[in-house]
């Protein structure tokens, strides 16, 4: 049965557009989150849903009745919203302010609902004497939850709940916030946190700039491409233990800086390559084997890369692979990888294109590492070594502020 | 509300009424002829116009007198109680909303034209009231609503507005000065029954905010969340404004413009129970009388036989009281 329903909702302040032809609706008992940038219209979305705003085109159905047909004690028993701000300069206690909550719900104290047992859910029992003003911002917060929950509203609208948590309450209120929808009532929750809305949410809504972006099960929605095209940063999908989380970088200004390759594995490599691709390089690595971290590391960040298969050494066709790379690079960088029989051939493949001209350089760390024996003499072949990623890094910087070396294009 | 909140209150109701009778008793008994407690019994049961002269101060002059001063004062906390909080703003008073300006306008018309204090003064300083209410309502009203900023700025600009032509008709009217001034300040002097008739038609706007003081209690959040906890807020300011400037014309009306009162009692009773309506409407209600009955006492006692405007008193007593609760209560918390 649908709870709510927009019909190609258009809603302006004065003049400015903020929600353009919103079409959605939402069942009875749906579990749904709002994401968008800040200013994409959520918190007037959900203003709309409450009747607190007119929409200047379409409209807006709470039980397939118009919004603007309900009388405020009538939708208050329908719809709780609970504010991002709330402001209260008066000395009231936390139970007079929840209790307020149930003015809905008449005089009868059978009907109001229990502040304390309401509070005692929340897990803040013990603020119930303490006056409102008094209390931390996270507090607050959980306070104007509960009076939202003495309405015994079936449809639950929360702005941003969990600004002002710490990690342990957020997670708690998620968790609260399920338990409520699994009683049976509909929870429509504007948030920022991209990995909470993964984690909890069993729909999304993404709002940009007034319009849906998308809607749907998080995973299908909080694709990189879409919260590139949204938030305009990028976006790289991780799985671990598990589970899956977002990482982001900021969008990249203007053209790419240049190639790096880097040679590494077992992790050493990672920390570089989220670097460099942040910086604005374009990084390649190789060869790796499937499923080593630097590996998986690279394939979340959409990296070009030679690949073997899991515990192989470097077969032909991958070190092929790797020199065509190396050589479409202007930088070939080499970590503190351990040197082995099995990528004794990464090595060999730098000291080719070093030979022929491109530049290569190493973590000190990869001599103390070599059980191979291949690296001695690196240093007499004119690769630079570097104390650590941090000074390699600083290196690339400086590299690309004073070219250096026989490449022509800046690194 | 907790049980200890809820003691408060009952606690502070009690002293409330304790102190309410006491400063009735006070106000009655004491004057230029003080007349002792169980002689003001036994001029009560006696019924009027037995009791010789002492009778006649009695019912005369001192009863009326004394209830007039509890209704006005009483009138102008409630009102005061209503405004600060719809208004959400500590400094406001029953006169921010320009209704005491224009039953001051009414009431100086009245004096200039030389016109009965009753009933014309009176009309006319109800109808000049009403008539800035209308004014200021009609400006602060948008598609249906009451911009509750817009009625507060409308109300101060029109104060000084009013109060610049009072200014006017004072130096036109110079021989009338000495009224007119007397009468902005505030005085029961030479008040009896007829006005008191006239304050009576303040005791059910008392009574109406006790009907609101959920809703009062919910619009300390502001209009938006009362709007979200299903507060008919239009509604309550539509009731609520009226009832605050119907107090306001009827006390000014019969008294003139006694400050102080309304600006400080919300404010002291506040410090005291917290700011529940359902503990602050009663006891500013019981203590704006009190404090405006010994606030007259002292007015005509103090250098009698000469008297102290009112207004006067109520400031001398007021502030300092104010100041000091306001030190108390920072050192305490």
């Amino acid at each position: 049965m649908t709870h709510v329903a927009l019909k190609d909702v258009t809603f302006a302040y004065a003049e400015r557009p903020v929600l353009r032809h919103l079409t959605f609706a939402l069942e009875r008992g749906e579990f749904v989150g709002i994401v968008g940038p800040n200013g994409s219209g959520k918190s007037t979305l959900i203003d709309l849903i409450d009747g607190l705003q007119k929409p200047s085109r379409g409209e807006v159905l709470v039980n397939d009745r118009p919004t603007g047909a309900y009388r405020r004690l009538e939708m208050a028993r329908e719809v709780a919203l609970v504010p991002q701000h709330f402001d209260l300069d008066f000395d009231l206690s936390v139970r007079e302010v929840v209790e307020m909550g149930a003015y809905c719900r008449g005089k009868d104290p059978a009907q109001c609902g229990d502040a304390g047992l309401t509070l005692s859910r929340l897990g803040i029992a013990e603020l119930a004497p303490r006056p409102f003003t008094e209390l931390s911002g996270g507090e607050r917060q959980l306070v104007v939850l509960a009076q939202a929950l003495m309405q015994q509203a079936p449809l639950l609208l929360l702005d941003e709940p969990a600004s002002a948590l710490d990690v342990s309450h957020q997670l708690h209120l998620f968790d609260l916030l399920r338990e409520l929808n699994r009683d049976g009532i509909t929870v429509l929750c504007i948030l920022h946190d991209l990995n909470l809305a993964l984690h909890y949410f069993a729909k999304l809504l993404v709002l940009s700039e007034g319009e849906v972006a998308a809607f749907g099960p998080p995973d299908d929605v909080l694709r990189p491409e879409i919260l590139e095209a949204v938030y305009g940063v990028r976006a790289y999908m991780h799985r671990h233990a598990g589970r899956t989380y977002l990482t982001f970088s900021p969008r990249l200004r203007g053209e790419r800086r240049g190639c790096v390759h880097l040679v590494c594995g077992g992790g050493t490599g990672a920390g570089l390559m989220r670097e460099l691709a942040d910086a604005g390089y374009e990084v390649s690595a190789g060869v790796l084997n499937a499923l080593d971290t630097d590996e998986e590391t690279g394939r979340e960040l959409g990296l070009q890369m030679a690949v073997e298969a899991p515990f192989s050494p470097v077969g032909d066709e991958a070190h092929a692979d790797n020199l065509e790379l190396m050589r479409a690079a202007d930088l070939v960088i080499v970590t503190a990888v351990p040197v082995s029989h099995g990528n004794a051939r990464n090595i060999d493949a730098a000291r080719e294109v070093l030979a022929a001209g491109t530049p290569v350089w190493a973590h000190e760390g990869l001599l103390k590492n070599d059980f191979a024996g291949v690296t001695a003499g690196l240093a007499d072949a004119g690769v630079e070594f570097f104390a650590g990623d941090a000074e390699l890094l600083t290196a690339v910087r400086e590299r690309e502020a004073r070219p250096q070396g026989r490449s022509a294009t800046p690194v | 509300m907790t049980s200890r909140a809820r003691r408060n209150g009952r606690l502070g109701i009690a002293l409330a009424v304790a102190i309410f009778a006491a400063c009735l008793l006070l106000s009655l008994a004491l004057g230029p002829v003080s007349l002792s407690p169980a002689k003001l019994v036994g001029y009560l049961t006696a019924g009027p116009g037995s009791g010789g002269p002492g009778g006649i101060i009695f019912w005369d002059i001192r009863l009326p007198r004394v209830l007039l001063a509890f209704i006005v004062g009483a009138s102008l906390a409630v009102a005061g109680v209503i405004l600060q909080d719809l208004f959400l703003n500590p400094l406001t008073d029953p006169y921010v909303t320009g209704v005491s300006s224009g039953a001051a306008l009414g009431a100086t018309f009245g004096i200039v034209l030389h016109l009965a204090p009753l009933p014309w003064m009176t009309l006319l300083a109800l109808a000049g009231g009403f008539a800035t209410l209308a004014t200021v309502w009609v400006v602060a009203r948008r598609r249906g609503r009451i911009d509750i900023y817009v009625l507060l700025l409308a109300g101060v600009t029109i104060s000084y507005f009013v109060t610049a032509i009072i200014s006017v008709m004072m130096i036109r009217a110079h021989e009338d000065m000495d009224a007119i001034i007397y009468w902005l300040l505030g005085s029961f002097n030479g008040r009896s029954w007829p006005e008191v008739e006239v304050a009576l038609f303040a005791l059910p706007f008392m009574v109406v905010p006790l009907f609101f003081a959920r809703e009062m209690n919910i619009l300390l959040q502001g209009e938006k969340r009362a709007l979200e906890l299903g507060v008919d807020v239009e509604r309550a300011k539509r009731v609520l404004l009226f009832t605050a400037a119907a107090l306001t014309a009827i006390a000014v009306s019969v008294s003139g413009v006694i400050g102080f009162v309304g600006l400080v009692v919300p404010h002291i009773v506040r410090l005291l129970v917290g700011p529940g309506h359902q503990r602050v409407l009663p006891i500013a209600l019981l203590g704006g009388a009190a404090m405006m009955g010994i606030a007259d006492l002292l007015s005509r006692t103090m250098l009698a036989p000469s008297e102290v405007p009112v207004g006067v008193v109520t400031t001398f007593v007021g502030a300092p009281l104010f100041v000091y609760l306001l030190r108390r209560r920072r050192s305490g918390s």
